[in-house]
C-alpha cells in the first residue's frame, strides 16, 4: 500500500522524528526567549473627597490586555504608556474607552528637561481635574519593565501595513501578548484617619507684667502628587518644615538661657492635611478659640506659614489684607526686606489676595487664620497658589536648591530675631551662633526619602510623625499633639485605603495559538501511534542486522 | 494559560504512554497490575535515593556545573534506579518482551505521574504562558523510550547466555545511561544551546542508545528462540 510505501520513504532517506520536530521547531523557534511571570510594585492614583467631592480614581482592580498608546481600541484593553508620551488629548479618551491606565515614570524625575518637567506637570493637573473611572496606575521605569513595554509596543505594530501577509498571519498566531493583572481589595474609606497636628512652644521671661504677644510659625507637613505614594514633597513643603526645625533649633538655643530670652512667646505648629484644604490648622483653631480658657493665640503678634520656600530667588509674603503701617506684619515685611537686602540677593515681595469665600478651597495656609481674625501672612517662593509646583510628584529631593535653602532660612531666621530682640540691622546669626547646614541637610534626608502624603501618615502611630514629635519634645515645652478626623455623619474628607499594590505581567499567547498547537500535538501523536504499530519493522530489521553479523 | 493548554500538555505527556501499552501487547496479558506493582517499587527506589541524597548531598542547591565532582557523585546515586529495576525484572514472571516492557513501562508511567502530574497542574493552568511545559511533556516521552532501553539493558546483563563480547558494551551502555542525563546537562551548559536544540540532543542520544539496544536485543533473542 501507499502507506508502507511512505514508511519504506521514512525508513531509507529521514528519520520519523523529524516530520515531528522539524514544523515544530519551523513553528516555535523563539524569536525571543521565554519570559516568566512579571511582578513589580506599582502605585495608584490618589483616591479621596473632599467637601463631598470626589476626587482620582475611583477603582483598583483589573485584569486587562496590555497595549500600547497606539494600538489599544476597547475596554478590554490597558493602555501602557511613558508619561512623556501621553498627551492630554489621548489621556482624555483613554479616560473614557479604555479599562486601565498604566503610566511609566522615570526613575529620576530631576534629570529631565524643562519641557518634559512642564508637559508631565500640565498633565497631572489633567488627570487629577477630574473623577476617573478607570483604575489609573504608577510604576517606576526600570530595565526589566522596559523590555516588557518595548515588546507591548512591538506588539502592537503587528496591524501595520508594512509587514507582508505572512509575517501578520504568523505573529497573529504566535506573538506573544501580555496580560496585565491588579487585584487590590476594593477601595473602601478608612475608618482610621487620625491628622496630626503637632504644637510646641518656647515662652518668654514674664517678669513684669506686661503683656506678652505671641509669634505662631506654621508649616504643613504633607505633600501632594498625582499618586500618594509618588509625592514626596521635597519643596512642598520639605522646606517649609526643614526651615521651621532649623528655627526651632535656634531660638530653642537662645530661650534656654535666661540672658538670651526674647521678648515673644513662639508656637511652632505642625499641621497635617496641608494639601486637604488646611484641615490640620483649622482643626487646632477650633480647638483653640473655642475652648473656655482661651489661649495664647488671641495675643499673637502675627502667625507665619512657611510654605514652598525653595523654588524661586524671589520671597513672597502672601496677604488677605494689606498690613497696616505700626502693625507687627507690617514691621515684620520691613525687617524682611532689608534682611534679604542685606544678607542676599533676594528680592521680597508682598502679594496680596482676597479670601474668596463662595470657594471652599483654600489658597494658602494662613486663610484658615485670617478667616478667625488673627495677623497672618504666608512667606513662599510661589507667586500664585495656581502653581502646579506645590502638587507634584516632580518635587523630589534631587531636584531641590539646597544653597537656596540655606540662604532663605538665615534670612528668615534673621528677621525673626531683629524682631524678637528688637534690634534691626545688625546681624545676630554669626559665626558662633549660625545656620548649621549639615542639620538641614540631615532633615531634608529624613523627610525627602519617603513620600508624605496625607493619607501615608494620617495613620495611627506614624512613624515620621513620632520623629517629628521627639525633636519637638527635645526642643520645646508644652508640646501637645491634636488629631483631625472625618466626622461620621457628615465627612469634610475622606481617604480610600489601596494606594500602592503589586502588578503581575503575565506573558501570554493567543486563543488561536492554543489551537495550532492541538493540531502539531495530533501530527505528533499519531507519528508516535505509527511508529509503535510499525515497531516488529524496526525488530525484524534489527534481526537482519544481527543474523547478517552471524552469517559471516 | 488555560485548562486547554493543560488539556494539550496532558494529551501530549500520557497519550504516548497510553499507546505503548496499549499496542505492545501488555493490555491483552493482562499486565496492568504487574505495572502498577513496578510502580510501587520506583516508589520504593526513590525514597531510598532521597534518603542517600538528603544524607550525603545535604546542600544540593547549587547550579549544574559549579561543582562537577559532586554533580558525578550525585548521578551515581542514580545507579539505585538499576538495582530498583532488576528487583522489578525479577518479580514479574514470564519471558522475553512482554517481561520487558511490562517492568520498563511501569517504571516510567510511575514516573511520569509522580514527576509530571503535580508540575503540569501547577504550572500549566497559570495565566503564564511558557514553552518549559511542552519541553518537558517532549521530554518524557524520551524518558520512556529510554527506561525501556534501560530495562532491557540490564536483563540482558542478567542473562549468563549473552556472548561474553557484548558484556562489557551492555555494562558500558547501562553506566552511560545512567549519566546521561549529567553528561547531557553539562554539554548543554558549555555550549549554550538552547532548550530546544538540548531537546533533540537528548532525543538523538537517547534513540542511538535505544537502536543499540534493540539490534543486541534482537540478537540474543534469535539465539535463545523467543520471538
Amino acid at each position: 500500500m501507499w502507506m508502507e510505501e511512505v514508511d519504506e520513504f521514512f525508513k531509507g532517506y529521514m528519520p520519523y522524528y523529524v516530520l515531528i520536530f522539524l514544523p515544530l521547531f519551523i513553528i516555535i523557534s523563539p524569536i525571543n526567549p521565554i519570559q516568566a511571570s512579571h511582578e513589580f510594585p506599582i502605585y495608584r492614583m490618589q483616591h479621596f473627597d473632599l467637601h463631598g467631592i470626589p476626587h482620582g480614581s475611583r477603582s483598583a482592580s483589573f485584569n486587562l490586555e496590555a497595549r500600547s498608546l497606539t494600538n489599544w481600541k476597547s475596554l478590554r484593553h490597558c493602555v501602557v504608556a511613558r508619561i512623556k508620551d501621553l498627551t492630554i488629548d489621548q489621556f482624555r479618551d483613554i479616560r473614557v474607552k479604555a479599562g486601565a491606565l498604566l503610566i511609566i515614570v522615570p526613575d529620576d524625575l530631576s534629570v529631565l528637561s524643562k519641557e518634559e518637567k512642564q508637559h508631565i506637570s500640565i498633565l497631572e493637573n489633567t488627570i487629577m481635574s477630574q473623577e476617573v473611572s478607570i483604575p489609573i496606575y504608577f510604576i517606576r521605569d526600570s530595565p526589566e519593565f522596559s523590555e516588557i513595554s518595548t515588546e507591548i509596543a512591538e506588539h502592537s505594530a503587528v496591524n501595520d501595513l508594512k509587514k507582508s501577509a505572512a509575517e501578520a498571519l504568523f505573529s497573529s498566531i504566535a506573538a506573544n501578548g501580555y496580560q496585565v493583572v491588579v487585584s487590590p481589595s476594593t477601595p473602601s474609606i478608612r475608618k482610621d484617619v487620625k491628622i496630626a497636628t503637632i504644637q510646641g512652644q518656647l515662652v518668654a521671661n514674664s517678669l513684669k507684667d506686661k503683656k506678652i504677644s505671641t509669634i505662631a510659625i506654621v508649616a504643613h507637613y504633607d505633600s501632594f502628587g498625582i499618586a500618594p505614594e509618588l509625592s514626596f514633597g521635597a519643596d512642598s513643603n520639605g522646606s517649609g518644615m526643614v526651615i521651621m526645625f532649623e528655627l526651632i533649633r535656634l531660638f530653642s538655643e537662645l530661650y534656654e538661657d535666661s540672658k538670651t530670652h526674647g521678648k515673644y512667646n513662639i508656637i511652632f505648629l505642625l499641621t497635617g492635611g496641608g494639601k486637604i484644604n488646611y484641615m490640620g490648622s483649622k482643626k487646632w483653631l477650633e480647638d483653640q478659640l473655642d475652648s473656655l480658657d482661651g489661649s495664647i493665640i488671641h495675643e499673637s503678634a502675627y502667625i507665619i506659614c512657611l510654605d514652598t520656600l525653595a523654588h524661586s530667588d524671589s520671597l513672597y509674603m502672601h496677604v488677605s489684607k494689606p498690613p497696616k503701617e505700626g502693625t507687627s506684619s507690617h514691621s515684620f515685611y520691613k525687617e524682611l526686606k532689608a534682611v534679604a537686602d542685606r544678607l542676599s540677593n533676594l528680592t521680597v515681595e508682598g502679594v496680596h489676595k482676597k479670601i474668596n469665600l463662595a470657594d471652599d478651597i483654600l489658597a494658602w495656609e494662613h486663610e484658615r487664620f485670617s478667616i478667625r481674625r488673627l495677623p497672618s501672612f504666608t512667606l513662599s517662593t510661589v507667586k500664585t497658589y495656581r502653581d502646579n509646583h506645590r502638587n507634584s510628584i516632580l518635587d523630589v529631593k534631587n531636584s531641590l536648591n539646597v544653597d537656596r535653602l540655606v540662604q532663605i532660612t538665615r534670612v528668615i531666621a534673621e528677621t525673626l530675631a531683629n524682631q524678637i530682640y528688637n534690634i534691626s540691622n545688625k546681624a545676630i546669626l554669626g559665626k558662633v551662633f549660625d545656620i548649621d547646614r549639615s542639620h538641614i541637610e540631615a532633615w531634608l534626608d529624613i523627610i525627602g526619602n519617603q513620600p508624605r502624603s496625607t493619607q501615608i501618615l494620617s495613620n495611627k502611630d506614624n512613624y515620621l510623625l513620632k520623629i517629628f514629635r521627639d525633636y519637638f519634645d527635645k526642643h520645646l515645652i508644652d508640646t501637645k499633639v491634636f488629631y483631625a478626623s472625618p466626622d461620621k455623619r457628615d465627612p469634610e474628607f475622606n481617604f480610600y485605603d489601596v494606594t500602592k499594590s503589586t502588578v503581575n505581567i503575565y506573558s501570554v499567547k493567543p486563543a488561536v495559538f492554543d489551537l495550532f498547537l492541538t493540531l502539531a500535538i495530533a501530527v505528533y501523536i499519531t507519528t508516535i501511534y505509527f511508529l509503535i504499530q510499525k515497531f516488529p519493522a524496526f525488530y525484524n530489521l534489527a534481526c537482519c542486522l544481527t543474523s547478517s553479523a552471524k552469517m559471516r | 494559560m488555560t485548562l486547554y493548554h493543560f488539556g494539550n500538555c496532558i494529551a501530549l505527556i500520557y497519550i504516548p504512554y497510553y499507546l505503548t501499552y496499549k499496542y505492545s501487547g501488555l493490555s491483552e496479558y493482562g499486565a496492568f497490575w504487574k505495572c502498577a506493582q513496578a510502580g510501587g517499587i520506583y516508589m520504593f527506589t526513590q525514597l531510598v535515593k532521597m534518603l542517600i541524597l538528603a544524607t550525603f548531598f545535604p546542600d544540593n542547591i547549587s547550579e549544574t556545573g559549579s561543582d562537577i565532582v559532586g554533580e558525578f557523585l550525585k548521578a551515581t546515586v542514580d545507579l539505585a534506579d538499576l538495582i530498583g529495576l532488576y528487583i522489578v525484572l525479577n518479580g514479574i514472571p514470564g519471558k522475553g518482551h512482554s517481561k520487558v516492557l511490562t517492568a520498563g513501562i511501569g517504571w516510567a508511567i510511575a514516573e511520569v505521574i509522580l514527576t509530571r502530574a503535580l508540575f503540569l497542574w501547577v504550572g500549566a493552568r497559570g495565566a503564564e504562558f511558557d514553552w518549559k511545559y511542552i519541553q518537558k511533556c517532549l521530554e518524557s516521552n524520551i524518558s520512556l523510550v529510554q527506561y525501556i532501553a534501560t530495562t532491557t539493558l540490564i536483563w540482558l546483563w542478567s542473562r549468563h547466555d549473552m556472548k561474553k563480547n557484548l558484556k562489557p558494551l551492555v555494562t558500558a551502555l547501562l553506566v552511560f545511561s545512567t549519566y546521561k542525563i549529567l553528561i547531557l546537562d553539562m554539554i548543554v551548559k558549555y555550549l549554550m544551546i538552547g532548550p530546544w536544540m538540548s531537546l533533540l540532543l537528548k532525543s538523538v542520544v537517547t534513540l542511538v542508545i535505544g537502536s543499540f539496544t534493540l539490534v543486541i536485543y534482537a540478537g540474543l533473542a534469535q539465539a535463545i528462540g523467543i520471538f
